[in-house]
């Protein structure tokens, strides 16, 4: 007996009616709110207590289930007849799926109870293909719960006895003596007993074989069911040159691919996918049309449509599946998924997702870089952007051409981004092709390029920036773009820049008047770059310089000659 | 057989439930130990400190405690306790006890003692009468003597008529599988979408029969229907293997999931032509060619069988392994690495037995269960694995139910089930069906042959299996 004994004792059916009271709200409960929420807590709280005043009264509930009611010891316990016949009416989802009697005893209320919940919440929702109540039941494997029920699937079904086996003559008795007697006989003749028939203790199993079988039955369930199913495929598709079954292989390896990828079997998916390129390549006389369906499955999954789904799950999902099924995943993208991922690279929020998106952008774009070139080139900013990032970093000969087409791009941003690569790149074709882009109408741009030359020592850049040097832009730039150009000048000139450089820092022009303080310091900072004896004298003359802005930079070119500030 | 362990328990698993199982297990080692050491031997009165101390919590927890079978069912109070390969050993040999005993029930109060505990087991090993009946009341009246009245028997509630009624039942529901199993083939040689619900119910129907009393369905497994034999070897196989996978210790889940399989085993054969799957003579290569296809047939068959959830990988799988042998030879050959599934291995087992078994269009001569077992059991060619074998020798005895048997009495008799003593392996509940003399009866009457006359003699002992043909009879007349 269980419940609070200071309950104030109610009639039986009065109990069973308030247990089934509180059921039903439960049930409510059970279906809008998440376990975590108080009304749902409360819920389930007052069904629990409410089987305390039950078991005070019995020990076992037994409840008869109606068409559109409940009845206890034949009375109405639960009914509710503006909802007759509808899945919200408790006895009728009972009652449609055949089940007839509950009985519940005590303990129920203890954890059964919300398993209870579960499943007539699963059986509200349940289509005509679902498993039925019956079923649920069946499964769920009650202690504290037996049901009654009428198999209502099995209607129509057995009419029909399986027979017996031939019909055989009756011998008489006289006869079966004989036959037994001539047996016993042949038996006795043969005097041969096997002792492994006898001998019981060859039967049981020994620990070892125990653990064995358990080791089995835990590898059963663990081992990946859907992986064993596409290897069996495609295993049947190699071996068998029938070009129905091959042609029905491939449609269930379609069938496949999305529930894989609606279960998160990603390793499965990527093992799928992996198989059916193994199978391309190693299976002899396959038509073109087997050729080109496994080349359309492995496509399937990079093509916009099928990747945008996966990255879109992906990017929402609150736990990414582990890094090397992510990755065993992407490795099996083709080119064509460049540029879906590089949108999402764009787009995704994921932290997690992000790194192994920009993995598998690498890969790709390295293994594809004409797909890359194209990409550099899209109308979509964000794809192009991420293509020419792509391009630098890795090094992307190939997409020199397109990149330097994007310096005539009326977006400075985009020209900037592909000096950048143009840059990584750093190949003579490269470098080339950023040297009109000193004159670019944006600052950042054209202080990329200067420092550009700078790092890369590109002589051949020297005639622009010398002409820059020279020109009347220069002086009216700020003095990180005159410091990028001189500094570039300084180190593509040589000893041959002195002059030019000397007559800036120490020369005076038309009555005497001296270049502004910033393009003195800047001449003293490529002078400090050349490095050359006739530079470091060029600087000391100015060492005596009385504007500070000079003389500091004086001071630090002499400090440290040839070296870049 | 190994030793009972203790089991670690599931976190949710209900307390008594955890007691409960703790108490059989203990129960078992000290009825062993009752029985082979004399009662001052250290392993006796540590083991009946231990039953002793685990029934008095138990009684004490709950307010009472009653130990109750209920066919194959073990229960502690009203909970039914799970069968485990960890304790399926000390779960049957309790409960053959038990049934041996007459016992139905046993009720333990809180204030059990040692001695009573001893006495009791010293009484229910002690030879004595062959009826349950009579003996309950030997053992009764032995207890009451004694002065132990905390440990009181009762008989089991079901009467003569329950085994009537699972006889029924199992009819019943082998019936429904064989023709929902020929709807099925029929509906996907039609290119029909089967009905799976049907199937599935029918099979839980399977799972709970072979729990509760599995000696009426694997029973129903001698009807061998010539006419429909793909679809009763389909149900036999299920059958075979669900009751296996049970001495395996599967849960009622997973004897579902096996089940299902078991079932679908052979549903590639509906893509083979009925005249070859009916031809009377030897296949030719050709043909034969085409039979062997029928793994893989299933697998692709099986896309076309889908519950609203999820596609039966389980149930392909194992059509697609049930003729590979242990070691991957067999066919189909795999190219891709793969490791033969536990439940592909009883199903290859269950699938052997019972087609060597049968009477085929291209087997009219069918091999006796005896032939087959040990065939299955000698022959390393046949690429069974040992284990699974074994373990199916021990769910059905070296004489599987059905086998004709001539005993030293002159008697004739069909296995009608595995004798539930372990040690007694080869030794079957077999039924009579002819005396003597050679007269011929019907239904006949079950006889142990692990009974002894006073002499510690056994009374009965197999001499020969036989083809029943011979003697007139049919074998499944007696389990239907």
């Amino acid at each position: 007996m269980r419940g609070p004994a200071s309950a104030a004792m109610t009639s039986p059916k009065a109990a069973v009616e308030e247990m089934l009271r509180a059921f039903m709200k439960a049930a409510r409960a059970h279906q809008l709110y998440l376990p975590n929420n108080p009304i749902y807590r409360g819920a389930i709280d007052t069904l629990r207590a409410a089987f305390g005043p039950v078991w005070q009264q019995m020990p076992i509930l037994p409840l008869a289930i109606d068409e559109i009611e409940i009845q206890w010891e034949g009375e109405m316990v639960l009914a509710d007849p503006t909802s007759a016949k509808s899945a919200d009416n408790l006895a009728w989802l009972f009652f449609k799926d055949g089940v007839r009697e509950l009985t519940i005893t005590p303990g129920f209320e203890d954890e059964e109870v919300v398993k209870l919940l579960d499943i007539v919440q699963r059986a509200r929702r349940a289509t005509t293909d679902d498993d039925d109540l019956v079923a649920m039941l069946w499964e769920a494997e009650f202690t504290f719960l037996t049901y009654r029920h009428l198999d209502l699937l099995q209607d129509g079904v057995g009419g029909s006895e399986t027979a017996p086996g031939p019909e055989v003559t009756p011998l008489s008795a006289d006869q079966v003596q004989r036959e037994t007697q001539a047996a016993v006989e042949e038996s006795q003749a043969s005097g041969f007993v096997n002792m492994a028939d006898f001998d019981s203790t060859l039967y049981f199993l020994d620990g070892e074989e125990v653990e064995y079988l358990r080791r089995e039955i835990e590898r059963e369930y663990a081992h990946d069911l859907r992986g064993n199913v596409v290897s069996a495929l495609f295993d049947i598709f190699e071996l068998h040159a029938d070009a129905a079954a091959r042609g029905e292989i491939l449609e269930h390896a379609q069938t496949l691919l999305p529930h894989l990828l609606a279960a998160g079997h990603f390793r499965g998916v990527a093992y799928l996918l992996h198989e059916a390129q193994a199978s391309l390549s190693r299976t002899l006389n396959i038509s073109d049309g087997h050729k080109s369906g496994l080349t359309r499955l492995a496509d399937q999954l990079s093509a916009p449509d099928g990747l945008n789904q996966l990255l879109q799950a992906l990017d929402e999902a609150p736990h990414l599946p582990p890094e090397d099924e992510l990755s065993d995943l992407f490795a099996q993208l083709r080119p064509a998924a460049l540029q879906t991922i590089f949108q999402w690279l764009g787009a995704s929020s994921n932290a997690e997702l992000r790194p192994a998106l920009g993995a598998a952008a690498d890969r790709l774009a390295g293994e594809n870089t004409s797909e890359l070139v194209r990409l550099v080139q899209s109308p979509d900013r964000v794809v192009s952007d991420e293509a020419i990032r792509r391009a630098g970093s890795l090094k992307a000969q190939a997409a020199v051409l397109a990149l330097s087409k994007l310096l005539s791009d009326p977006d400075s941003a985009r020209r900037l981004a592909s000096v950048h690569a143009l840059v990584e790149i750093g190949s003579a074709g490269a470098l080339q092709a950023i040297e009109r882009a000193t004159e670019d109408s944006d600052r950042e741009v054209r202080i990329a390029v200067a420092r550009a030359f700078a790092s890369r020592v590109h002589r051949p850049g020297l005639a622009r920036i010398e002409a820059a040097v020279k020109g009347r832009p220069i002086r009216e730039a700020d003095l990180t773009e005159k410091m990028a150009f001189f500094e570039a000048y300084g180190a593509l000139a040589g000893d041959g820049g002195v002059d030019l450089c000397d007559g800036i820092l120490n020369g005076k022009g038309f009555l005497g008047r001296r270049e502004e303080p910033e393009i003195r310091a800047c001449a003293a900072v490529a002078l400090g770059r050349i490095g050359t004896a006739r530079a470091l004298e060029s600087l000391r003359k100015a060492s005596g310089e009385k504007d500070v802005v000079v003389r500091n930079a004086v001071t630090r070119a002499l400090r440290s000659p040839g070296a870049a500030p | 057989m190994s030793a009972p362990r203790a089991v670690a328990p599931a976190a949710d698993e209900p307390n008594v439930r955890r007691a409960g199982r703790q108490l059989i297990l203990a129960a078992y080692g000290a009825l062993r130990a009752v029985k082979l050491y004399p009662v001052e031997n250290v392993a006796v009165q540590k083991a009946l400190a231990e039953v002793t101390a685990q029934s008095r919590d138990l009684a004490k927890s709950e307010g009472e405690l009653e130990l109750r079978i209920s066919g194959e069912f073990l229960f502690v109070n009203q909970v039914r306790l799970r069968l485990e390969l960890d304790n399926f050993a000390s779960f049957s040999h309790l409960l053959s006890l038990f049934r041996a005993s007459g016992i139905g029930t046993l009720h333990i109060a809180p204030t059990v003692s040692e001695k009573d505990w001893l006495i009791f087991f010293s009484l229910m090993q002690a030879p004595a009468s062959d009826n349950p009946e009579e003996r309950l009341v030997q053992l009764q009246t032995k207890l009451a003597d004694a002065g132990v009245a905390t440990l009181t028997t009762a008989p089991p509630t079901e009467q003569g008529d329950g085994q009537e009624k699972a006889k029924e039942r199992a009819k019943r529901t082998y019936d429904q599988s064989v023709a929902a199993t020929k709807e099925l083939m029929g509906s996907l040689r039609m290119g029909a979408s089967p009905n799976l619900k049907k199937i599935k119910r029918l099979v839980q129907s399977i799972v709970d029969q072979i729990l509760t009393e599995e000696t009426s369905l694997i029973g129903m497994t001698t009807l061998r229907d010539y006419d429909e034999y793909t679809f009763t070897h389909s149900v036999n196989v299920c059958i075979f293997s669900v009751a296996l996978g049970r001495r395996l210790g599967l849960s009622k889940v997973q004897l579902y999931d096996l089940g299902m399989a078991a079932l679908f085993h052979d549903i590639g054969k509906s893509r083979v032509p009925t005249e070859i799957i009916n031809k009377a003579d030897r296949l030719n290569d050709d043909e034969w060619r085409i039979v062997a296809n029928h793994p893989w047939f299933g697998v692709l068959a099986l896309f076309g069988v889908r519950g609203a959830q999820e596609l039966p990988y389980r149930a392909m799988i194992v059509a697609y392994e049930h003729h590979m042998k242990a070691d991957l030879s067999g066919y189909p050959r795999p190219l891709r690495n793969r490791q033969m599934g536990v439940f592909s291995k009883i199903v290859a087992v269950a699938d052997g037995f019972d087609a060597a078994t049968s009477r085929r269009s291209y087997q009219p001569v069918p091999y006796t269960p005896a032939e087959v077992m040990r065939e299955l059991r000698d022959n390393p060619r046949r690429g069974m694995d040992p284990v699974v074998v074994k373990a199916f020798i021990n769910l059905t005895g070296v004489y599987p139910v059905g086998t004709f048997v001539v005993l030293d009495t002159f008697e004739l008799g069909v296995v009608h089930a595995a004798n539930p003593l372990e040690d007694m392996i080869s030794r079957p509940i077999v039924r009579i069906v002819s005396d003597a003399q050679g007269n011929v009866l019907f239904p006949g009457t079950l006889a142990d042959l692990a009974d002894r006359n006073a002499n510690g003699e056994f009374v009965r002992t197999i001499i020969k299996t036989e083809n029943p043909e011979r003697y007139g009879i049919r074998i499944a007349d007696y389990f239907v």
